[in-house]
């Protein structure tokens, strides 16, 4: 699941979704409104909250967060093989996010888990197309079930 | 309530003077596993039993509303071709699992306006050609290239309904036991076996805590309501009006942040429209047909309507108050669970039932006096957004 850090020739799970950093990892680019300062994950260009004309920045986000809530997945669509634990993580921000959980078992996962992000090639590339780089949430190491 | 919510209900609360909207014929096809069926075949039947029952001549009607998901291009036209109403005025939605109720939606609006006085609305979709498990999300929305399902969704709302509240993963399963048995007693109901308990809870897990027999099946069906202004009732001398009082659609907003997923603001946005326009609160509802398309979707919605305070339906179900003969009996066609879940048709069989209900043709799932009913579907989920389109129907006796 690390993702090469010499690798140039991924893209990511939509456009502009995250950046990868010097040292492999990734970061998720989301935006914040520079009026009501409410932040969104993926990036919006205008904010829905407060209407105003003020500019959207982009944002990092943090790499730490907390499982709101999950379910383990045991069907899904051909792409995605089963069993995997699906999570909605909340992060510091207050944004949301959905997100596969990398490395936790069924029986692991809980309400409260503390997660971080980790890259992930979610689609391999060949000759035809690039790899498609995307990301999930493991348990914060020592602070697992 | 937010000053845009507030904007929307005085924008939509009752008008004054706008012509009454009564629902006189309706029909439905077998809802099932009909692989041999095309959506023009299923609709003709439909259509054709609603106009059999609201016993007009079809050239009466003056337009018609076609609610489907997945039946490709002028699927009403197609249908309406079939039973000589080829030329009036079609309009084909799609509102994700809504789209039947919004064609409905479409009717009453058409009348409402005085634009016109006999109205078809119906709804078809044919499913199992298409898919054999979960339908497929939207390509190219983030929640599904993550590995979103429908079930999934539902799932993670059920969890945290079990942290909020207490709800136990029988108390959900007990709402496909209720809903099948109600099917069991529907003619046109995909399941026509009640279940016990344990076979709910032994059945194969779909997205924890769902099983298979908490999630709804995929059905191929159409249904079709025959909407008439008050005027033509009269002139039409319209054997059996029931008064369709109200007809709410509202969409989820797009919500950033850490929100309540054990609740659902957009059931409940609906909710008070629609309330608002037919003059009624929940306390005024004698029954429901709500949009159960998982066991823990029956909760969110039943709570959402403010029908049951929150937290408290699942204790509702397991005492036995949501059955027929119950307090208040929710889904008893058999709903999404027990009677199929033709997208398109789903909303418009919805109110089927409510019209039988209320007429007291409803056969061994009649319910005793019931003067009010209330329909509600709800459809789709895209990143940010809730849920795509709610809708709500209120008839009265």
């Amino acid at each position: 699941m690390v993702v090469n850090a010499e690798s140039s020739t991924w893209v990511p799970l939509l456009p502009g979704l995250l950046r990868q950093e010097d040292d492999g990892s990734v970061t998720l680019l989301g935006s914040r409104c520079e009026g009501c300062g409410t932040t969104y994950f993926p990036a919006m260009k205008i904010c829905v909250r407060c209407l105003s004309p003020e500019r959207m920045l982009s944002a990092p986000l943090s790499r730490r967060g907390t499982v709101y809530t999950f379910s383990v997945v045991r069907q899904s669509l051909p792409e995605f093989p089963t069993p995997y634990v699906l999570a909605y993580v909340d992060l510091p921000e207050g944004v949301r996010v959905l997100s596969q959980l990398a490395d936790v078992s069924p029986e692991a996962a809980h309400i409260g888990m503390e997660v971080e992000l980790v890259g992930a090639i979610t689609r391999k590339g060949d000759a035809d197309q690039p790899e498609v780089l995307g990301f999930r949430f493991r348990c914060v190491t020592g602070k697992g079930s | 309530m937010s000053d845009q919510e507030q904007f929307v209900m005085a924008e939509q609360a009752d008008r004054g003077g706008a012509p009454a909207v009564y629902v006189v014929g309706v029909g439905m096809t077998q809802f099932g596993k009909q692989p041999d069926r095309t959506p023009e075949d299923l609709g003709r039947e439909a259509v054709w039993a609603a106009l059999q029952d609201a016993a007009i001549d079809p050239r009466k009607i003056e337009a018609a509303y076609c609610g489907h998901v997945y039946q490709g291009m002028a699927v009403g036209q197609r249908v309406m071709a079939q039973v000589g109403l080829a030329g009036i005025p079609v309009t084909n939605v799609e509102n994700v699992c809504s789209s039947g109720a919004t064609a409905i939606h479409g009717g009453y609006l058409a009348i409402r306006a005085g634009e016109c006085d006999v109205v078809l609305a119906l709804g078809v979709e044919c499913l199992t050609g298409r898919f054999r498990g979960a339908l497929a999300p939207e390509e190219g929305d983030f929640e599904a290239l993550q590995g979103m399902t429908m079930p999934s969704i539902y799932a993670m709302r059920a969890r945290r309904h079990m942290e909020t509240y207490g709800t136990t993963a029988e108390q959900l399963a007990r709402v496909s036991v209720k809903n099948k048995r109600n099917a069991s007693l529907n003619p046109y109901a995909q399941f026509k076996k009640a279940v016990t308990l344990e076979e709910v809870m032994a059945s194969r897990p779909i997205a924890e805590p769902l099983k298979l027999m908490e999630c709804s099946p995929v059905s191929d069906g159409a249904a079709a309501v025959v909407l008439m202004s008050e005027r033509a009732v009269r002139a039409l001398a319209a054997r059996k009006p029931t008064r369709l009082a109200a007809v709410a659609l509202l969409s989820g907003t797009y919500e950033p942040g850490l929100t309540d997923m054990a609740f659902e603001p957009l059931t409940w946005r609906t909710a008070q429209v629609a309330y608002a326009r037919a003059g009624v609160g929940p306390e005024d509802i004698g029954f429901a047909e709500v949009h159960d398309c998982f066991s823990s979707a029956e909760v969110l919605r039943v709570e959402g309507l403010g029908l049951v305070p929150r937290g408290e339906y699942p204790r509702f179900v397991e005492a036995g108050h949501a059955d027929i003969g119950g307090k208040l009996p929710i889904n008893p066609s058999g709903g999404l669970l027990g009677k199929g879940h033709p997208l398109g048709a789903t909303g418009v069989a919805q109110v089927v039932e409510l019209v039988r209900q209320l007429r007291g043709e409803a056969g061994p799932r009649q319910i005793d006096g019931a003067k009010a009913g209330l329909a509600h579907c709800r459809g789709g989920k895209a990143a940010g957004i809730e849920g795509a389109a709610c809708t709500i129907a209120i008839l009265t006796a």
